[in-house]
């Protein structure tokens, strides 16, 4: 703990309440779950070099996280199907509130801030019904959940905010789970994907399927460009040999594009696709595959394969600037232009997704 | 310390992976999907010579296919994924109740499609398969419905339909799939030795997982809400019969991929023998005991018992395969 937080905690303490920032919990880049070396979990803040900059225990393992735009909190997913939602003060380490899933609910491990940071969507899985939904959470109320709306679909694992502020995209993954059979995929053979835009109010604004032969690719995980271009990282539930892309690009009004590779390249993912992202300025899309331990890059105008990064086991995804960083649980954090250059070995396993922090539109 | 245990590993690792190919797949995968081929027709056989679902012979045939499916329904990648065969041999667990929905449809209207192999493979997976001969022979209300006439004709033609895609599932084995596991090549869908050998574990792992959470999981639901009637073939009585039929299949695979290491085997042998005395002991062939406290607490203990497998299976023989320890590959998101 540098001195100024723990001065900044000394003074909550004291009830003095200076309005806190990001730079208070030290300025981190990025949030990430991970595992620490005694098997523990929690959720860390990662610095521009890659170095933990705090560690806040879960009881669980945890996921995705959602950090508030302005206030240094937030919210640790569990990982799916959990039930925790800890919102923490990233300065203090304090659990601020514990969002709980009602009854015949659980948490898919994402969630986002309104733009203001007054609301927060959570994924969630109605299972008895076997559809999606997104729970409405009032931050100015103690993070009292004041409602819930349908993500228009089945399995929604990642929620965005667009850039108007005004409107929210959807991954529906399709998949269908039970708490009561774990991880279990119950209707692969009816799976119905879709990318659904939604009003804060739950307003099905447009939604996008993908063709008769991508069916048992599961939209799963996202990213959005300040031009409101989105882009999605998909897992294929079928036989590996289809070497289905993993990566597709959508724009607002028009269909989706799903960005193919050379087949040698195709199967060296595995059919999954991890995190995505957009770096470069927005001008490249990274995509990971933790199973094909790499990172394929592309040309977003071009819609081309550029490169690859081969790393084990990496998954987390983010920018720094305008270059690419990546996690993976061999506990290494990668920055990249073209090749990777190590930037932190640490002995936390970093778990599945890097969360930006303060993160410009 | 590390780059010395990770080269000693590596090298162990290889040796493991020799020939596990070729034995799996001749001791295990191949005979395994023939004798689902040969189950099959004769399934479709029984149903020609006698539809009716009370037939002895009919019921026996049947419960030789659904063995012989438990026995490779752990397989599923290659020819399972493609054409969804795998669905539309066992489209199961059926949580929305698409199956019986699907085959009351067909027998209200007596529709035709019943009537040709062709038209058949056109109905919904829902309809076909081995799950839905179940409902045919064995369901109350579906046993009965509807004509006699028209009864025999669905019973038919989902028994022909079953013999025709396990036909199809042996053979994309003999004659596509198993060639790329034995000789893996740069560019293709096995890049090495290691990754078929990855292929095997993933399924040994898939079919623990099956039977802990979906066999054993879904009927146990939660100690408030028990459901017996998601337990998997319970309208023939099966259920613990297919859970001990799980284990021995998915024993015989742990066993060859643990080969190379002694230990590694006996670890997960003496669990495998823990699992199945439970599953013998255990006089509840639906796991109807499920919804009272000493009865579920004994396929409590039996789930342990597949859970404990799970464990040496992640710990032991995971790195003794070098399979990529990395939380996000094996585990996903």
């Amino acid at each position: 703990m540098t001195s100024r937080r723990g001065f900044i905690a000394g003074l909550v303490a004291v009830g003095a309440c200076p309005r806190l920032s990001w730079a208070d919990a030290g300025s981190p880049a990025f949030l990430s779950a991970g595992r620490a070396p005694n098997g523990g979990y929690a959720v860390f803040g990662l610095g521009q070099g890659g170095q933990p900059v705090f560690e806040i225990p879960l009881p669980s393992r945890g996921h995705a996280a959602a950090a508030h735009p302005h206030r240094p909190q937030a919210v640790a997913f569990a990982r799916r199907p959990g039930r925790f939602a800890i919102v923490l003060d990233c300065v203090t380490g304090r659990e601020i509130a514990r969002l709980e899933a009602p009854a015949g609910r659980h948490f898919y491990g994402h969630g986002v801030y309104s733009k203001q940071g007054d609301t927060l969507f959570t994924t969630e899985n109605d299972y008895e019904a076997g559809l999606g939904c997104l729970g409405v959470w009032d931050v100015t109320a103690d993070y009292a959940r004041v409602g819930e709306i349908s993500s228009g679909g089945v399995g929604p694992h990642d929620v965005r905010l667009m850039p108007d502020g005004q409107t929210l995209v959807v991954a529906n993954g399709g998949i269908e789970t039970h708490p009561d059979s774990g991880r279990v995929k119950l209707n692969l053979p009816t799976m119905q994907p879709n990318l659904t835009y939604l009003s804060l109010q739950g307003e099905v604004q447009e939604q996008v399927t993908l063709s008769a032969e991508e069916r048992l690719n599961s939209i799963r995980h996202l990213d959005v460009r300040s031009d409101g271009m989105v882009t999605f990282a998909m897992q294929w539930q079928g036989d590996l040999s289809a070497a289905r892309p993993v990566l597709g690009v959508h724009q607002r009004g028009q269909g989706p594009e799903l960005m193919s590779v050379p087949r040698a390249e195709a199967l060296t993912m595995k059919g999954y696709g991890g995190s995505v992202v957009f770096w470069g300025k927005g001008q490249r899309l990274a995509v990971s595959s933790p199973r094909g331990n790499r990172v394929q890059l592309f040309d977003v105008a071009a819609r081309q394969m550029t490169g690859k990064l081969e790393l084990e086991d990496v998954c987390g995804l983010g920018v720094l600037g305008d270059a690419l960083v990546a996690s993976a649980g061999t506990g290494e954090v990668f920055q990249a232009h073209q090749q990777a250059t190590r930037l932190w070995q640490s002995d936390v396993a970093w778990d599945n997704h890097l969360v930006a922090v303060n993160r410009g539109a | 310390m590390l780059r010395i245990s990770t080269l000693v590993l590596a090298m162990t690792a290889s040796v493991a992976h020799a020939d596990l190919a070729d034995t799996i797949l001749d001791d295990i995968v191949l005979p395994g999907f023939d004798q689902l081929a040969t189950s099959g027709q004769a399934l479709d056989a029984a149903a020609q010579a006698d539809c009716r679902a009370e037939s002895e012979s009919l019921r026996t045939a049947f419960g030789e296919a659904l063995d012989a499916w438990t026995a490779v329904s752990h397989f599923r990648f290659g020819p399972t994924e493609v054409e969804n065969r795998g669905f539309a041999l066992a489209f199961w667990p059926d949580s929305r109740g698409k199956t019986p929905r699907a085959l009351n449809g067909l027998i209200a209207s007596q529709d035709p499609v019943a009537q040709t192999a062709e038209s058949f493979a056109t109905v919904s997976i829902a309809g076909r398969g081995l799950y839905a001969m179940e409902f045919l022979l064995y369901d109350a209300a579906i046993s009965t419905a509807g004509s006699v006439e028209y009864h025999c004709a669905l019973t038919q033609a989902v028994a022909a339909d079953i013999s025709v895609t396990a036909q199809e599932l042996a053979a994309d084995w003999h004659r596509r799939y198993a060639e790329l596991m034995r000789n893996p090549i740069d560019g293709g869908v096995y890049q090495s030795e290691a990754e078929v050998a990855q292929e095997f574990f993933k399924a040994l792992n898939t079919g623990l997982q099956i039977t802990a959470d979906m066999r054993l999981g879904r009927p146990l639901g939660t100690y408030d809400a028990p459901r017996p009637k998601r337990a998997e073939a319970w309208r023939s009585g099966r259920s613990l019969h297919n859970v001990a039929l799980s284990l021995e299949a998915l024993e015989r695979l742990a066993m060859q991929l643990a080969k190379a290491e002694p230990e590694v085997a006996g670890q997960l042998g003496s669990r495998f023998d823990i699992a199945l005395a439970e599953a013998k002991g255990l006089h509840d062939p639906r796991f109807a005991g499920v919804s009272d406290p000493s009865g579920r607490f004994r396929v409590e203990v039996l789930q342990r018992t597949v859970n404990d497998i799970r464990a040496v299976s992640m710990g032991a023989l995971g790195p003794m395969l070098g399979v990529s320890g990395g939380f996000n590959s094996l585990d996903g998101d």
